[in-house]
């Protein structure tokens, strides 16, 4: 019985210093496996970033932890409370901000954050000067009065994240929080994002920008396909690779079956192409550089450029997933609609 | 009242007062609520097959019918389609309390939208209204049952279509066979009994004893109290639709 409580404590105070705990989290869509027994922890007051591709499981990860879709197996524990079920306990201290902007046109910004202050059962006394609080602090206060309809898509971003944060939250979440803003108001955002960490609000956000991940976020975890397949700070990330030698060359024509003949290369582990460039992982103590320049020769062609890679999460990423930054941005935003235009991730 | 069930009829109310904003209180669905019940009517009445007279009741029932769920069927399927429906679903509350504040807001549509076609129909056709607070409460528990069924359709249909198709499948039937343009007794015993598996015919059945009576009967209770449980049936099925479609 001893041992018994001092499990017991012992997983009550792991609870208590993760604002996450997240234990085989699974989800299925009929048959289509979207989240693969995924495993992590946040840290309370940290920054933590979820990263992958289009389709890897963010959205349907954060749709779990936030209690819009309910597990099909695992457990996740969120600010101490099981998501399956006390999941109406757990929503009154998170908020969420998802990734196309969810408030209501009709309205005005003042009645948007007013009507989420009484969905969140804040004060009658407080809502509104609550309201007005958030409105400055999003730069929005001249706008207050407005229908959303009229204000721009940054703005409308903005006062989404307020919504999500009229009850005062302890953990926000955030999906694709920049993602088709312009370059100012994704700086804006990211500035707010620290700002309201440093307030001692955890954030959890998914991204498909490995740069945002790196700036932002005190943890990264990595999902490709339902999968969490690295997870640390980016640092750590980093390091990981740091042994392994990678190289971005380009030659003065880019042949047919190019790709395929530099893989057969013995010094060659892994390669991937950007638009008329390589990006050569090389193998351990291989000489990678005259490796090139002689496979250049013996095809009757130049080296363009060939450059030393220091290592980045980028790099980090590609070796990761397999996938090169660049296809994951164009995935994204060839699906990313307006709204009243949603893609096929609807409801579940 | 535990304070759950308080928290739970607040959260609806705002909920419903949302709605109310947002998609009711508009020129286009009050003129879509009267007009088709009315176009109805005028028809039957041209051909001469009732008086308008003794059809205050039915003219009532029905504009509360088309009016809440004209609007209900699609309000929810709307919020899914322009993603404030997952506000909604983030905030701290159950669906049926979600549920329950979007039959609330066509229930006060419907008090509305009743209250304009009966005053003055009642005033110039000269029908009598016997008992003005059992009709309030006959058109309040017809408002509430119409916003339900309009909750459950909305809740299972996946784009607008599918609910406007859902919702004129049920209505124009009930129109028919609740009693509103045919006298019940004047129908088939086989169709008598389809009749009294629809709403329709409890909340025409309750105006027109409210309307003639100035006493409560035993028929005109039995008529509320069957309209509370469509209401309440109707929401704990949608309840369900919807969490299955969700999870």
């Amino acid at each position: 019985m001893a041992a018994f409580i001092c499990i017991a404590d012992e997983a009550l105070v792991t609870h208590l210093q993760n604002a996450i705990a997240v234990d085989g989290l699974t989800k299925y869509y009929g048959k289509l496996l979207a989240v693969d027994h995924i495993n992590f922890n946040v840290e309370q007051d940290s920054i933590f970033g979820l990263l992958g591709p289009n389709g890897a499981g963010k959205s349907t990860t954060v749709r779990m932890l936030a209690g819009l879709t309910k597990p099909s197996e695992g457990k996740a524990i969120v600010l101490g409370f099981d998501v399956t079920h006390e999941i109406i306990r757990a929503k009154q201290r998170i908020g969420i901000v998802p990734e196309l902007s969810n408030i209501y046109d009709e309205m005005t910004a003042l009645e948007n954050l007013v009507f989420a202050g009484e969905l969140y059962g804040v004060p009658r006394q407080e809502r509104e000067s609550r309201a007005r609080e958030l409105l400055e602090l999003f730069g929005l206060s001249n706008r207050a009065t407005d229908s959303v309809g009229a204000l721009s898509k940054g703005m409308k971003r903005r006062l989404t994240m307020a919504c999500a944060l009229v009850h005062k939250p302890k953990l926000l979440f955030l999906d694709e929080p920049t993602t088709g803003l312009d370059v100012q108001s994704a700086r804006l955002v990211r500035e707010l994002i620290r700002g309201l960490n440093k307030d001692g609000v955890t954030v959890f956000l998914t991204t498909h920008y490995i740069e945002e991940a790196d700036q932002l976020c005190d943890q990264i975890a990595i999902i490709n396909r339902g999968k969490i397949v690295a997870l640390g700070s980016p640092e750590k990330l980093k390091a990981r690779i740091k042994g392994v030698k990678v190289v971005e060359v380009s030659f003065s024509k880019t042949l047919a079956n190019m790709e395929s003949e530099l893989q057969h290369i013995s010094s060659v582990d892994e390669i991937h192409k950007f638009g008329d460039k390589f990006r050569v992982f090389a193998k351990e103590s291989a000489d990678i550089v005259a490796d090139l320049v002689d496979y250049a020769r013996t095809r009757g062609l130049v080296v363009a450029s060939i450059n030393t890679v220091k290592p980045s999460l980028e790099e980090a990423f590609i070796k990761t997933t397999g996938l090169d930054s660049e296809t994951m941005m164009t995935e994204k935003e060839q699906i990313k609609p307006e709204r009243g235009g949603r893609s096929g991730k609807e409801l579940g | 009242m535990g304070k759950n069930w308080v928290d739970i009829l607040i959260k609806a109310f705002y909920i419903a007062k949302k709605d109310a904003k947002v998609y009711y209180f508009k020129a286009p669905n009050f003129t879509y609520g009267l007009l088709m019940p009315i176009s109805l009517f005028l028809a039957f009445s041209i051909a001469g097959q009732i008086n308008p007279k003794l059809i205050a009741s039915g003219l009532t029932s029905l504009v509360i019918l088309f009016g809440t769920t004209s609007i209900e069927a699609v309000a929810i399927v709307l919020e899914k389609q322009t993603g404030t429906f997952e506000r909604l679903l983030a905030a701290p509350v159950s669906f049926f309390t979600l549920l329950l504040g979007k039959a609330l807001s066509g229930f006060f549509f419907g008090l509305v939208i009743a209250t304009a076609i009966l005053v003055p129909f009642a005033l110039v056709s000269g029908t009598a209204i016997a008992n003005p607070l059992l009709v309030f409460i006959a058109i309040a528990f017809s408002s509430l049952a119409f916003s339900a069924l309009g909750v459950l359709i909305s809740a299972y249909a996946k784009w607008v279509p599918e609910a406007q198709m859902l919702s004129n499948f049920l209505r124009f039937p009930m129109a028919f066979l609740s009693g509103t343009f045919v006298s019940l007794e004047l129908m088939s015993s086989q169709l008598e009994v389809v009749a009294r598996f629809l709403p329709l015919t409890y909340s025409v059945e309750a105006l027109r004893i409210s309307m003639t009576n100035s006493a409560i009967t035993f028929t005109y209770l039995l008529d509320v109290l069957v309209l509370a449980l469509f209401s309440v049936a109707l929401l704990v099925i949608a309840t369900k639709v919807l969490q299955r479609r969700i999870e």
